[in-house]
């Protein structure tokens, strides 16, 4: 296709997918590459509506990130591999979206991996779960407790205590302790 | 002059006043000056420009301040441990340019750079403040809504404010600036009751950050000037901005502070994380959408705010607090728009409560 094509081709998708005029013109204003990969992507895996807005959002603001176009994105293996995987066209955009939010938080995403770690081994009994704040959006960490007597909570409490180190420790990496 | 203006508007009645007279009298003689009868409609943004409100920080304006010219910080909160920082409000906006601005947000629907012309009416409001809480000391600052200094060549407000704080104990006055338009300043006595700070960003961050700034060696030149003109002196890393080499750059810029500024002669340091409302967040990339520092690993907060992500933040916190405990000097230090537990992370300790830390600045 040349870029006459290819934009008629974006316009159509947009007017199919009741893309906000403003993501539209936003598509349109990146360069030739970058609009026709996008184009070759959001086909190959049936983006709907809010997966093409949050997928040009993140695509914009990790190319002002990174000093790099869309079409280099797009390009770097991690997003290629989703692209050409097998599989069902919903579950490769939903690891598509999850792959470009790795690239837009990839501290954020390391530590969350590193936390859910340090929970996992805590190898907490049923009962006692423990939930991170969302997005690490603050320092708080919640512990829930679920008993139905009090031999129960007695139980659970005692494992708690006896896991206070390890849950001090991830308050601290929360609280930005390396 | 270091910052153009394209129009210059003069609200009737204010012509003749003293400050008016040095505005009008300092001003290159192209410069259109109009006389309105109410300035508030040259205040508004340029709808007709590209960047309207950009334009219309470019258009001065001279009027009287017609509510009270001293204010709670507005950044306080319940939410948050403040400093207690009084706010002198002596001009509104900025001729500089940051991109992460919140006065893109706060002052959206007026954002001409006004300045009062009865802003010596001020100091009868600052002196009923005294009055009424004998024995306390505020810190008070000209530099929240308006940079301190960035329009001191025009107005020389810096001379008036100076004098008259100069002969109040209880009073602490902090020109904020990130200019180093100091000129006026090395020219009267503070007798130690003037403090100026500067706002530090490593030079990353000015490069694509703040247009039309003082460099941060500027910046800290300056504060040496004014340090041996009688000065006292503290410093903001506010914004600090979680880029990916943040820590290393601020770092490097806490230590080029202290070869110049030796921590003892640093009356307090503050630090806050990059903090955009979502709709500040819009306006700011809407505005300068190259900007790689307004797309960090933000994560909306409790606060409503997006923010770098809580452990992220809090180990740059960390690693600046450190190097400054390390320079060997006990440093008062404080965190902006942050809750009591991050006070505890980073300083290890509670914070003080505003009226206390606010005395204990004002002091410092």
């Amino acid at each position: 296709m040349n870029a006459d094509q290819i934009d008629a081709a974006i316009r159509g998708l947009a007017a199919e997918r009741r893309l906000p005029p403003s993501h539209l013109a936003r598509w349109l204003a990146l360069d030739p590459a970058s609009r026709a990969a996008m184009l070759d992507l959001a086909g190959a895996l049936r983006l709907r509506t809010g997966q093409l807005v949050h997928a040009l959002e993140t695509l914009e603001e990790i190319a002002v990130r990174e000093h790099l176009t869309v079409a280099a994105i797009l390009d770097r293996p991690e997003i290629r591999r989703v692209a050409t995987a097998t599989g069902s066209a919903p579950s490769r955009a939903s690891e598509f979206l999850d792959a470009l939010r790795s690239l837009r938080y990839p501290l954020l995403k390391k530590m969350q991996d590193e936390l859910r770690a340090e929970v996992s081994a805590l190898k907490l009994p049923r009962g006692i779960s423990i939930d991170l704040p969302k997005e690490l959006g603050s320092d708080e960490l919640s512990v829930s407790l679920r008993m139905r007597s009090a031999a129960e909570l007695a139980h659970l409490l005692e494992a708690l205590d006896q896991r206070r180190p390890a849950i001090a420790r991830i308050i601290e990496m929360l609280g930005g302790k390396k | 002059m270091r910052f153009e203006l394209d129009a210059v508007f003069v609200e009737h009645g204010c012509e003749s006043s003293a400050l008016a007279t040095r505005v009008l009298g300092a001003l290159p003689r192209e410069l259109p000056v109009t006389i309105v009868a109410d300035a508030r409609e040259a205040t508004r943004p340029v709808a007709s420009a590209p960047d309207p409100f950009g334009a219309g920080k470019r258009r001065l304006v001279i009027a009287p301040r017609k509510t009270p010219f001293l204010m709670p910080c507005p950044a306080g909160s319940s939410k948050f441990a403040c400093c207690g920082y009084l706010v002198l409000t002596l001009a509104s906006n900025c001729p500089m340019d940051c991109s992460y601005c919140f006065l893109q947000e706060y002052l959206a629907d007026n954002p001409a750079f006004q300045v009062y012309a009865n802003f010596a009416d001020s100091f009868d409001e600052l002196d009923r403040l005294v009055a009424n809480a004998r024995g306390r000391s505020f810190r008070v600052g000209t530099g929240e809504l308006a940079d301190s200094l960035a329009f001191d060549s025009l107005t020389a407000v810096s001379r008036d404010l100076i004098d008259f704080f100069a002969t109040r104990e209880n009073l602490t006055l902090e020109l904020k600036t990130k200019t180093d338009e100091i000129e006026n300043l090395l020219e009267v006595d503070p007798r130690g009751r003037v403090l100026v700070s500067w706002t530090l960003s490593p030079e990353a961050v000015h490069r694509s950050s703040e247009h039309l700034t003082a460099s941060p060696a500027q910046r800290i030149a300056a504060a040496r000037a004014v340090l041996d003109a009688g000065y006292r002196v503290a410093f903001h890393f506010d914004p600090l901005i979680a880029y990916p080499e943040a820590e290393r750059d601020y770092l490097l810029l806490i230590d080029e502070l202290l070869d110049v500024v030796p921590p003892k002669h640093i009356s307090f340091v503050s630090m806050g994380g990059l903090r955009m409302t979502p709709r500040l967040r819009g306006a700011a990339r809407a505005r300068f959408p190259g900007d790689p520092m307004l797309c960090g690993e933000d994560v909306l907060a409790a606060d409503g705010r997006f923010r770098a992500f809580t452990p992220l933040r809090l180990s740059l916190y960390r690693a600046l607090a450190d190097r400054f405990r390390k320079a060997g000097a006990e440093i008062p230090a404080y965190l902006c728009m942050e809750p009591a537990s991050v006070h505890q992370h980073v300083f290890g300790a509670q914070p003080m409560r505003p009226a206390t830390i606010g005395e204990r600045l004002a002091r410092s």
